[in-house]
């Protein structure tokens, strides 16, 4: 077991793991954060994406261990973030969910997304969206969604 | 139309929770003093259990089929006439039979410590020779699945038409083979578990991501040796079924074994490997059709030979038959034809059995049909949607009862054709192809048409064979102390959106506003019985339920009204939430007062049964609803790499009166990508040995947001005679046509070279291998 210390959600929490635990399995049984979701457990599915020092990552490949120091945001930790709440607001408006499960990932992304190119088209959206899964949607919503945050924030 | 009922694109009161990321998933459940399951799984895709070796000292903590005391094998029983049986046990027994199959289960604190026990566990094979290719094993001499058997036959069927007459007036036959590979369902969250025995209930607590709790209650009650009221089956959010999550499987039926014999929680969750090696699989399919049609198109008649790969075993309930039934039924599709034969082969092989996904066989039909329709085209040199709308039902013959005993019961479904072309601009289309792209990739347009069956009843379902036949689905309304409404409902809602469609139908006929509707659904110890959410069938039949519901909770408000507002019965309505007089109006929590608080104040004739009901619903006839829809696509093919990329993709689709338009829309683009995925991507293959080849999501290609085009959707709206409200079933639909479109498209794109693919995902070895073989040379 290895004792580490680091940010949740801005508050500070100490614990001990084995080095084999991911973020995720952390997050979701030690510290019941459930709105991060394991959809493939190798990297590729994008459902449990979270913020590391913010920059989202995939849980379920980043060891808890090598996240000690780390400020890390989990999608519980967004209920009063701007940009946030703006997604959220487009995602249902726009139906960009149906069974909920790959959500929060798809959220954390579209969020990094939305901050970091702000210009986006659609075809940009799509592109950086292949790291996110979605097997209810077939994407109209979600890449509708986004696209309209991105218009709101450009005035 | 209000703005909250029926008709409205009300937004979905579910999305809260999930956007919060306080969803409650099954694996986001947590018991005190649980323990993790993990499984020692079969290497092997055929062999026989020489011996296992429990590591020491965790005896009880590794368990195998010998432990299992009162676990009785799965069975799915069938009345088809020469159906065999097979069952699946919950832990290897002797053989194994399919690369994945449980046959060691391992009980620690988590997962990872049970994970550590079942890699200590060893299990001894005496490997046998597999059948893994359905052909091979169809025919005699075939290493033998079950040895028991003599053959790996479960059914064959056989329906004749008179085809003498058809074949000596066609003017032209036209043949084609087709294949639609093996593969996964892929909802976002797997299978998962938590069993719990609670002494105080006397009951097995189950919480399992299922769509049909009901028929798992049923299930784990017949194999556990349990009586069905000692089963109490909670499916919570569900992340995606599809049909993975309408059957009993192995590991359920362990968790609950072990929570019964330690009396302690049992968990397993699904991980992704092992839903795409050891959970059931779906969709292979063979077929070799002909169509026998006239000098203008016209198909006079159909003869097809179906063969579906049903894996090593038969899935509890609806068996490994359903699909080759439902082939056999489907494959005339929206088309008169006069004269029709198909014999069906429901093959096992040393594979995960097969259950239905999404369309259930309809997709592979359509692949062959719509195909065969193109090729049809071709011989004849005309354009494939007008072979298409000569050979459909016209909307003047509705009600129309087809070839395969299918009664059509509305629409225009040439008209939807004539939309497609318009909406795809094929005048256009052809201009671009003519004149060729400057990168020199090949366009082709395709087009798919089909009549999805929703909903079907009592009568199909009987004919089938299965055990768990749907009768009247129920549905319980209670009006609450305050006002506000319960909806009781024994489906499931796994992405549907139902906890708002059907307070839509509650809106509709009470006027209340559905954020003051509750539906509860996914509990069989809080709903009526339901066979539960499938054959797209929830909002047809929950939906017709809760109207009824209503309507009874409309009349006993009358009653109660018109005490209360001193006026007759029949001077009361019920609209907008209010129950209105002649002179005045009450709120719904005036009523509900009165009910529970103030019984005095009833009057003498009030229904008994307060403001609560629970009505049974079924539409006549039962035979089902039958949305319909034609999608057209433009892809561009690229000759050297074989690389297919979808340019434009439209989908016409009537599914009747629609309850809430953006959920069918969110229905018909999330079923097109999954379309579009076996089209172009998804694959389960197995080597010769029957190793499963794509374990992880490096090897099984998923659609993403780059790989699918933004659909462009007109909706036509001819409601249902038969059904509450005209509403017809449509979730499952727009997967129905896709891989067809887009292998009409590219068929079409290849006319210059005569290539035709034929077989699903079209990836780019099958394009090339097509070109090549068009061109003469070795594959």
């Amino acid at each position: 077991m290895t004792e580490i210390s680091l940010t949740i959600n801005g508050a500070p929490v100490t614990a001990s793991v084995e080095p084999r635990t991911s973020l995720a399995d952390f997050v979701r049984d030690s510290q019941r954060l459930t709105g991060t979701h394991l959809g493939c457990e190798h990297g590729v599915c994008g459902a449990c994406t979270l913020e590391i020092d913010g920059e989202p990552m995939r849980s379920c490949i980043t060891y808890a261990v090598s996240c000690d120091g780390a400020s890390v945001t989990t999608i519980e930790g967004f209920d009063d973030d701007e940009v946030m709440e703006d997604l959220r607001q487009a995602f249902t408006e726009n139906h960009g969910l149906q069974c909920g499960y790959c959500t929060p990932g798809m959220l954390v992304t579209a969020r990094d997304i939305v901050r970091r190119l702000p210009e986006a088209d659609e075809k940009r959206v799509r592109l950086e969206l292949s790291g996110n899964l979605c097997r209810c949607t077939g994407y109209v919503g979600i890449v509708r969604a986004i696209l309209a945050v991105l218009e709101k924030r450009r005035g | 139309m209000s703005d909250t009922g029926i008709g409205a694109s009300v937004l979905r009161k579910e999305d809260r929770r999930f956007l919060a990321g306080r969803g409650n998933y099954v694996a986001d459940i947590a018991a005190a003093g649980e323990v993790a399951l993990a499984f020692v799984r079969s290497p092997v895709a055929h062999g026989r259990i020489r011996s296992i070796v429990k590591p020491e000292g965790a005896e009880n903590r590794v368990f195998t089929a010998d432990d299992l005391d009162g676990v009785e094998p799965m069975r799915a029983p069938s009345k088809l006439p020469g159906y065999k049986p097979a069952d699946f046990p919950a832990l290897a027994i002797d053989k194994v039979r399919f690369v994945g199959e449980t046959v060691v289960a391992c009980a620690g604190a988590t997962r990872a410590e049970a994970e550590d026990l079942a890699q200590a566990v060893e299990v001894d094979y005496e490997e046998l020779a597999p059948a893994v290719d359905m052909l091979e094993a169809r025919k005699p001499g075939a290493p033998l699945v079950h040895d028991a058997w003599g053959d790996n036959i479960a059914l064959a069927t056989r329906t004749d038409g008179d085809m003498d007459s058809v074949r000596a007036r066609a003017a032209h036959s036209v043949t084609r083979e087709f294949r639609m590979s093996r593969q996964a369902m892929v909802p976002m969250e797997g299978r998962a578990v938590l069993a719990e025995w609670n002494p105080r209930m006397d009951q097995l607590i189950v919480h399992t991501a299922t769509q049909v709790p009901h028929l798992i209650r049923a299930g784990l009650a017949t194999f556990l040796g349990l009586e069905q009221r000692q089963v109490r089956v909670i499916a919570p959010d569900v992340g995606g079924g599809f049909g993975l999550k309408t059957y009993v499987q192995p590991e359920e039926l362990v968790a609950c074994w072990y929570a019964m014999k330690f009396g302690r929680p049992a968990r397993w969750i699904s991980d992704r490997r092992e839903h795409l090696i050891a959970d059931a699989n779906c969709r292979e399919h063979h077929y070799i059709v002909t169509a026998h049609a006239d000098e203008e198109g016209k198909i006079l008649g159909l003869e097809g030979e179906v063969t579906v790969d049903a894996g090593a075993y038969s899935i509890y309930p609806f068996t490994n038959c359903l699909e080759a039934a439902m082939a056999g039924g489907n494959l005339p599709g929206p088309y008169a034809i006069e004269a029709y034969g198909v014999k069906t082969w429901t093959v096992v092989t040393n594979k995960p059995p097969l259950v239905p996904y999404r369309g259930v066989a309809r997709p592979g039909v359509a692949f062959a049909m719509e195909m065969l329709v193109d090729a049809v085209a071709r011989t004849v040199g005309r354009e494939p949607h007008e072979v298409r709308m000569i050979n459909m039902v016209p909307a003047s013959a509705m009600p129309y009862t087809n070839i395969a005993k299918k009664t059509f019961d509305s629409g225009d479904h040439a008209g939807a054709v004539a939309k497609a072309v318009q909406m795809i601009d094929i005048e256009a289309v052809r201009e671009r192809q003519a004149r060729g792209e400057p990168d020199g990739r090949l366009i082709g347009l395709g087009f798919g048409s089909y009549v999805e069956q929703a909903a079907h009843g009592t009568s199909v379902f009987a004919s089938w064979g299965v055990q768990m036949v749907p009768g009247y689905e129920q549905a319980g309304a209670k009006l609450t102390p305050d006002g506000g409404l319960e909806l009781r409902v024994g489906v499931q809602s796994h992405g549907q959106g139902m906890e708002t469609t059907l307070a839509q139908v509650a809106s509709e006929i009470l006027g209340i506003d559905p954020e003051n509707v509750s539906v509860i659904h996914g509990d069989t110890g809080l709903t009526p019985y339901s066979t539960g959410t499938y054959a797209s069938r929830s909002i047809v039949m929950a939906g017709g339920a809760v109207s009824r519901a209503c309507k009874v909770l409309v009349e006993r408000m009358q009653t109660i009204g018109a005490h209360l507002l001193q006026c007759e019965r029949d001077e009361v309505r019920v609209a907008d939430g209010r129950v209105m007089g002649p002179s005045g109006d009450l709120p719904f929590s005036e009523i509900g007062r009165v009910w529970y608080m103030n019984p005095e104040e009833l009057p003498a004739d009030v229904d008994t049964d307060g403001i609560e009901a629970v009505v049974g619903y079924r539409p006549e006839p039962d035979h089902g609803t039958f949305s319909y829809s034609t999608h057209a696509a433009v892809v561009a093919v690229d000759t050297d790499t074989g690389a297919v990329e979808v340019l434009d993709y439209v989908v016409v689709e009537d599914c009747g009166t629609m309850v809430n338009p953006m959920v069918v829309s969110g229905q018909v683009y999330g079923g097109a990508a999954q379309g579009i995925g076996t089209a172009l991507f998804e694959e389960s293959p197995f080597d010769e040995l029957g190793q499963p080849l794509a374990s992880t999501f490096a090897d099984y290609h998923l659609p993403g947001a780059a790989e699918v085009p933004a659909f462009r959707l007109a909706h036509m709206v001819t409601p249902s005679p038969h059904t509450e409200h005209g509403i017809k079933g449509m979730g499952e639909g727009s997967t129905i046509p896709t891989p067809a479109v887009i292998g009409n498209a590219v068929n079409d794109a290849l006319r210059r070279y005569g290539a035709e693919v034929n077989e699903t995902p079209i990836s780019p070895r099958r394009v090339l291998a097509a070109i090549s073989a068009a061109r003469g040379e070795a594959a």
